[in-house]
């Protein structure tokens, strides 16, 4: 295949559906979505014409119909994928592509066949619930006696230098407890180059051949072993597989918001992902994490290249998985999604501005995949991949601007009288109904069948409160909606004007509410919330009632982002429960209560805590002898001595707090500077000092009884000897 | 354990500038865990001579800064013997050297014999030894090149774009232009 202009020339390998399979559920699904745009649409049309019998269109008109299109084509994807998916879910028999249906009873308890990685990437993360998070996939794969053929590889690329040596130390502490020396690795890159994508590819370089397969995890993944060990036995018997991704379930909310997202996630995943998986089929798409991909053709095919133009529409692909999956997909092998409620789980924003700011990453990724819209040689499938990504995103402009147009329609009225007033009237009628279905319809049905066969409870008090959550979480999210429409509309308008966004790490537990954030945030929409009413008021009271839905949410878009950002969760009340909070699963109940044991401990004195990596790193002789020897190999010639040295003497004269970041960078990548550092600053008298190394002197030893398990859990941990066989 | 000698008289410094250094060196050895104290305190008995005698030739240095140097001398030393057989430089030895110590259990285990040069237990030391562990395993390699892609229409687009991205004036210029056309469309509506 040269520079890959054609797709690949499939050949019947297992794990590839069979193509008339594909091809019948495709043409079922669409022609489904695309009958119901079409009705939609010429309702509309008819609405807005009055059956169309003369006066022409209105630009207005023919503006308000060309953004209802691709919203209407939008809302009946999703209707139709939530239906079959439900439909799926009922059958008597099992589908036919149903990949857990390869696996058999002799399969429990064979020894695996091939060597697996799995790789975390992390940037400046929570270092307690990275690790904690490792152990515990760690020892639930060694529940399952496969953990031999797993290797874990936790690739930082940290830039703040507290960070990097806490996860130098966590992950010496941890492998201690372990005993796992030779299975737990840690690597950091000293230059960022192309982020998480970057990182990856980094890691497939140095060390991609010694694996058949990798598992991704994200910082804040956590896998079971049971469903590693089936992933890697499904990706044996299927070698047309590729990538397998599962659904990943949030999970271990504190706040409102992240408990929501995880009750609908549970409650309306499993339909939407079997509907997903009915018309994607092998062509579905990579996440990003929690999917296990064959190596050799995701290393021979799926490196990124760069996009034309410049940031931030062009340059380095920032959402590197849609497109690693259509690459793999180019390249021969199917890319599937692997249905499965249990062992898959992640974390979630706490609160509407993290989770704004994660958006913003997305959409900017989204956008670009712009510029692969037309590449040639992709399978029609991944194209419209792309597409629907880019749409996700732009559809917020679009319906912003539906609204818009909504609006001057409504001040300026196209005078129509009779029989023909009649007839929009219905039109009119009958859209508002056809949409209202598209939209709650879904989740009626999914309710109904949760009540009817309850799936994720058997007791009838718990299906009623699910009833219940559920009912309450379509409200907050119909409020929601509106608020989140106008920020991704400034999101995809700043970025066509070429505004990028910089790579910050995410928040993922609560952290109080900040009502000056909030406040700051949504002042703006607020406004023009306030400024729509009063123009829906001078228009009409008919208008303003059929807007009052998006008009409640942008006024109300502070008390709710406060609301949302609450750890008043209504747990107590039983409401918005998940499988996973009544029974947690091993691996996350394992993990909980290690962040449990740690959070609860005593906390250092706050000029300490917020300096504690770096000071570890220059006090403590043993942390000090890890972080060199972890940087040994390095040669760091681009500074001069003379630099690193003049830096090192104000960071003992003035502190670190005088320091920029990069210089402590410098000097904390420089091996001959962070030993003499060490010896530097204990040999100093206390004027040559400045005054924070004098008091972190003076309290190191009280604050660290050792120096290496402050970040990790210890209770009930047994502590393994080095073996004296090398 | 040699018999404890109390006796530390140096010749050169002020008492002031001994304390310091023997309040550094009692923190320095703490840090390395060792939770005896008669331990603890023979080997700053031990060092304070030592810097003494290092003071007393080169007085223009603080006693503290003397004092931690030879802590550095007598760590050096003590890990040279049993590293002597591992081809490792002297800087590395220094570093995994004290990770080793503590790797191995040392602190807990064998606290009496940290810096003991004379006679390293060899259980200790083979300890020691083993380890010293790297951060992951053997490189091996591979290749992984992106391919060219053909973007099709877009080459004409990213020519437009590009040209059109480096005028920031012409792109808000070209956005002042279609909110005009908005305005405008607007007033006809009122008009």
């Amino acid at each position: 295949m040269s520079n890959g202009a054609h797709s690949a020339n499939l050949g019947p390998l297992p794990g590839m559906l069979p193509k008339n399979i594909a091809r019948m559920r495709r043409a079922t699904f669409f022609v489904l979505v695309l009958l119901g745009t079409i009705l939609g649409t010429w309702l509309l049309a008819v609405f807005l014409t009055g059956g169309g019998s003369g006066g022409g269109w209105r630009w207005s008109q023919i503006g308000l119909l060309l953004v209802f299109v691709p919203l209407f084509y939008q809302l009946n994807g999703g209707f139709w994928t939530a239906l079959i998916g439900v439909w799926l879910q009922n059958r008597p028999m099992d589908d036919p592509i149903d990949l857990w249906g390869c696996l058999t009873a002799e399969d429990d308890g064979a020894p695996l066949t091939a060597n697996i990685a799995i790789i975390i990437p992390v940037y400046n993360e929570d270092v307690t619930r990275v690790w904690e998070g490792l152990r515990s996939c760690y020892l639930s794969l060694e529940k399952t006696g496969q953990l031999q053929h797993f290797d874990f590889f936790v690739l930082s690329d940290s830039d703040d230098t507290n960070r990097w040596i806490e996860e130098e130390v966590a992950w010496l502490e941890l492998c201690r407890q372990l005993g796992a020396f030779g299975r737990i690795f840690y690597r950091k890159r000293r230059k960022p180059i192309n982020r998480k994508s970057g990182n990856v590819s980094d890691f497939c370089r140095r060390w991609g051949k010694r694996f058949r397969y990798m598992i991704v995890f994200d910082a804040d993944s956590l896998m079971s072993g049971g469903l590693m060990v089936a992933m890697v036995r499904i990706m044996e018997k299927n070698p047309g597989l590729g990538i397998l991704q599962t659904f990943p379930k949030q999970v271990a909310s504190e706040t409102l918001l992240g408990r929501l997202m995880q009750f609908a996630q549970a409650l309306y995943g499993p339909a939407f992902m079997a509907g997903i998986n009915y018309w994607q089929g092998g062509e579905a798409n990579f996440w990003g994490h929690n999917a296990i991909i064959r190596l050799e053709p995701f290393i021979e095919h799926c490196a990124l290249p760069p996009l034309p133009a410049r940031v931030p529409f062009g340059g380095h692909i920032l959402s590197h998985d849609f497109v690693e999956a259509a690459l793999m997909r180019k390249a021969g092998y199917a890319v599937r999604l692997l249905p499965a409620t249990r062992g898959s789980y992640e974390e979630g924003p706490p609160s509407l501005i993290d989770m704004l700011k994660r958006d913003r990453r997305w959409c900017q990724g989204n956008m670009q995949h712009f510029w692969l819209l037309f590449a040639k040689g992709w399978h029609p499938m991944s194209r419209l991949n792309f597409a629907h990504g880019v749409l996700s995103y732009v559809s917020s402009p679009l319906w912003f601007l539906f609204l818009v147009f909504s609006t001057v329609l409504a001040a300026f009225p196209d005078k129509t009288g009779g029989q023909q007033r009649e007839q929009t009237m219905l039109a009119g009628q009958l859209l508002l109904w056809l949409t209202a279905t598209l939209i709650f319809l879904p989740k009626v049905v999914i309710l109904s069948d949760e009540l009817l066969t309850g799936r994720l409870f058997k007791p009838l008090k718990l299906r009623l409160l699910t009833f219940i959550s559920s009912i309450l979480d379509t409200v907050i999210f119909s409020l929601m909606a509106p608020v989140m429409m106008w920020f991704h509309s400034r999101f995809v308008i700043k970025i066509v004007l070429g505004q990028g966004v910089h790579w910050v790490n995410q928040r993922r537990k609560a952290g109080g509410v900040d009502w000056q954030e909030v406040i700051l945030t949504f002042w703006g929409v607020t406004t023009l919330g306030v400024v729509w009413t009063v123009a829906a008021l001078c228009i009409s009271h008919q208008f303003l009632l059929w807007i009052s839905p998006i008009l409640a949410s942008l006024l109300l878009a502070i008390p709710l982002a406060i609301l949302l950002s609450s750890t008043q969760t209504g747990r107590r009340l039983g409401l918005f429960l998940t499988p996973e909070e009544l029974e947690p699963p091993t691996v996350l109940s394992d993990m909980e209560g290690n962040l449990a044991e740690v959070k609860g401990r005593l906390q250092l004195p706050p000029e300490i805590e917020k300096s504690y990596g770096l000071m570890q790193v220059c006090l403590d002789p043993y942390v000090n002898g890890l972080h060199v020897s972890l940087l040994r190999r390095r040669r760091y010639t681009e500074l001069s001595r003379e630099y690193l040295d003049e830096i090192a003497r104000r960071f003992i004269k003035e502190g670190p707090q005088a320091l920029k970041p990069r210089e402590i960078n410098a000097i904390i990548n420089d091996t001959e500077t962070v030993t003499s550092l060490h010896y530097r600053l204990w040999s100093s008298s206390e004027h040559d000092l400045a005054p924070f190394w004098s008091l972190a002197i003076k309290q190191y030893n009280i604050a660290s009884t050792n120096p290496f398990t402050h970040l990790l859990a210890q209770k009930g941990v047994q502590m393994l000897e080095i073996p004296m066989e090398k | 354990m040699e018999a404890l000698n109390i006796q530390f008289a140096p010749g050169t410094g002020t008492e002031e500038e001994w304390n310091e250094a023997y309040a550094r060196l009692a923190d320095y050895f703490r840090s390395y865990r060792l939770h005896n104290r008669i331990r603890r305190t023979q080997l700053i008995l031990a060092t304070l001579r030592k810097a003494a005698e290092a003071h007393a030739k080169d007085p223009s240095r603080k006693p503290t800064d003397h004092a931690i140097e030879q802590a550095r001398h007598m760590l050096r030393a003590w890990l040279g013997k049993i590293y002597r057989d591992m081809q490792m430089t002297d800087a590395q030895i220094e570093a995994s050297g004290r990770l080793g110590f503590h790797l191995s259990g040392g602190p807990d285990r064998w606290p009496n014999f940290f810096l003991d040069e004379q006679n390293p237990p060899e259980k200790m030391a083979e300890a020691m030894r083993v380890a010293v562990r790297t951060s992951g395993p053997r490189l091996q390699v591979s290749k992984m090149t992106p391919r060219d892609m053909d973007l099709g229409l877009t080459n004409v687009a990213e020519d437009t774009f590009d040209r059109f991205g480096k005028h920031p004036y012409a792109r808000y210029s070209l956005l002042l232009v279609l909110v005009v056309l908005v305005l405008g469309y607007v007033y006809k509506l009122l008009k």
